[in-house]
């Protein structure tokens, strides 16, 4: 046991700093990982695996650079100096995915979505019935519909989980969960898909067979009807009794608090009034 | 070898009403903003921008009513937040957007620079991108006897907007190694025309002790303008920062129209030099501001 396994469970924590240390502990040595725009969340994951469990994580910050070395997370998740003193350049865009259709690599991508509906298919273009003159024009799914077809196993995180973000139905699909449910996504090819979504009230995954959304963990202090309230669909429940999202240790807090993120990056997706 | 510097003005009236114009951008990176603000200033109209993931270039063609549709995978200023000008267009139906993923734009411009009708691509099936496109995305069963793929068409911009860091007068173009090429490894090749503006103009003399930094030859390239900081407002690594201050300045306007047509007087219509716009935006305190970037944080 490393000290950071021995740390006690924090008692002094906010719920980011509960995500990031959820989501870190999905990234193991062995994996490469990849970022794409306003990623503080999986970046400081990424940077908490890689101080921690996992030394040996290869991490392509910004998804150009490689094995950087930021002191501290900036502003943009996508721009120096985010991949100060990298190995290598990555060519943007093409050789990146170069590297990331290849199916050897990069098998893990870690994101966000401003709407995820039951079966884990996400929205990031249009909120609204018609494409062409939306409610809503979002940012666009940039490489996201890539990442939900090619293999990969995702990561969600959603620090608004809400009936807004927590859909019966994305109103576009910007990038393939389990589409229809069932196997609709083996009979078109795809393999990986959505393996878990970390929200700040709860930690969800799907369902083997049926490929529904399901409770895994509800955070500490969060009872399973603030969940089911939050979410805009029929959250399946586990067979067993839901536990509790296991919190961070003191180490984990004290690492993201002064060495990976002092400027508290972390904190500005959370709250947004939409 | 041919003369290809020429003047913004000369250069932008390469561009033609209704032309599909390929931009390089990416969020808060590496845009050729001086051809940005002279598309403005000509006024063209109902151009098709051509954008991996456009910034404040597109809020701005957007609200000057230059863009009327959209072929990209994003439009966001990462942490200064949505295109409101772009958003309330789109919004709007004035502006037609044509989502796709990045691989399947990559397909598209891959297929326009080796003259192929179509290249495939396994990214985005199952999303609606496909569906929502049926004149440039199809399902296509593999001849191999695979499992499907999408077939994208191949998309041939009338021109191609790139700002670099070096270039001699015969249009050799030189890039500074750097994480982010944004779009510009296939987007020109895609492209009739291209335009490029440089940092700084140099003796071919020079370019030749590092012909690794070269990216683009002469003979690729149709007009080339000299515009010190011509990405400002974004970032051009490793010679400036993005200028925070001048994001912001625009964020906190740019979802009242009045207000966005006085900025666009002052910061666009206004200055008919780079000097005079670098004035405009701070002058030499906003340069050396934007120069110290990787001292930041």
């Amino acid at each position: 046991m490393t000290d950071w396994q021995n740390s006690p469970a924090a008692e002094d924590y906010t719920v980011d700093e509960l995500m990031i240390a959820v989501l870190a502990d999905q990234f193991r040595n062995g994996d490469q990982c990849c970022n794409g725009m306003a990623s503080f969340i999986p970046v400081a994951a990424f940077m908490l695996a890689r101080l921690t469990h996992a030394p040996d994580l290869v991490w392509l910050p910004s998804s150009g650079g490689l094995e950087s070395r930021p002191d501290r997370i900036p502003a943009s998740t996508l721009e120096a100096p985010l991949w100060r003193d990298s190995i290598m350049y990555i060519e943007q865009y093409s050789d990146f995915w170069n590297f990331v259709l290849n199916g050897r690599w990069i098998k893990k991508f870690c994101v966000g979505a401003a709407q995820l509906d039951q079966f884990g298919n996400a929205n990031n273009s249009v909120i609204g019935d018609d494409y062409h003159a939306p409610r809503v024009r979002l940012p666009g799914t940039a490489g996201l519909a890539d990442m939900g077809s090619i293999g990969k196993k995702l990561y969600y995180w959603n620090p608004n989980h809400s009936p807004r973000s927590m859909v019966e139905k994305v109103d576009f699909v910007s990038a393939a969960g389990y589409l229809n449910g069932g196997d609709a996504r083996e009979r078109l090819g795809l393999q990986g898909g959505p393996q878990l979504v970390v929200s700040n009230l709860a930690v969800m995954d799907f369902h083997p067979t049926s490929k529904r959304m399901q409770l895994r963990s509800t955070h500490p202090d969060v009872s399973i009807g603030q969940v089911t309230e939050a979410t805009g669909f029929e959250l399946q429940m586990p067979e067993s009794a839901v536990p509790e999202t296991r919190p961070p240790t003191q180490k984990q807090v004290r690492l993201i608090r002064e060495t990976i993120d002092p400027d508290n990056m972390r904190k500005r997706e959370f709250h947004r009034k939409s | 070898m041919q003369e290809k510097l020429t003047t913004l003005a000369e250069a932008i009236a390469l561009v033609d009403d209704g032309n599909v114009v390929a931009l390089q951008n990416m969020a808060t990176q590496a845009a050729p903003m001086a051809l940005v603000r002279e598309l403005i200033r000509q006024e063209k109209r109902e151009l098709g921008l051509v954008v991996l993931v456009g910034g404040m270039a597109v809020d701005w063609l957007a609200a000057a009513g230059v863009i009327n549709r959209l072929i990209g995978a994003a439009v966001s200023m990462e942490q200064f937040g949505l295109c409101q000008q772009y958003r309330k267009a789109v919004e709007a139906g004035r502006i037609r957007v044509e989502e796709l993923s990045e691989t399947l734009l990559n397909a598209r411009l891959g297929a326009g620079a080796r003259n192929l009708p179509f290249l495939p691509s396994r990214g985005a099936i199952g999303s609606d991108l496909i569906a929502q496109n049926p004149e440039n995305l199809k399902m296509l069963d593999d001849p191999f006897g695979g499992f499907p793929v999408v077939a994208c068409r191949a998309l041939i911009p009338d021109v191609a907007l790139i700002h670099a860091h070096r270039a001699d007068r015969y249009g050799n173009i030189q890039y500074e190694p750097t994480v982010l090429w944004p779009d510009i490894g296939i987007m020109p090749k895609a492209a009739k025309c291209v335009i490029v503006t440089a940092e700084e103009i140099v003796d071919t003399e020079v370019m030749r002790r590092h012909p690794d930094r070269t990216i683009l030859p002469g003979f690729m390239v149709d007009a080339l303008v000299e515009v010190p900081f011509g990405a400002h407002p974004t970032s051009f690594f490793p010679n400036y920062g993005y200028d925070s201050r001048f994001h912001r300045e625009w964020t906190d306007v740019s979802r009242d129209d009045e207000a966005v047509s006085a900025f666009l007087d002052r910061h666009v219509l206004t200055p008919s030099t780079q000097e005079e716009y670098l004035d405009a935006a701070g002058g030499v305190a906003t340069l050396s501001r934007i120069e110290k970037w990787e001292k930041r944080g």
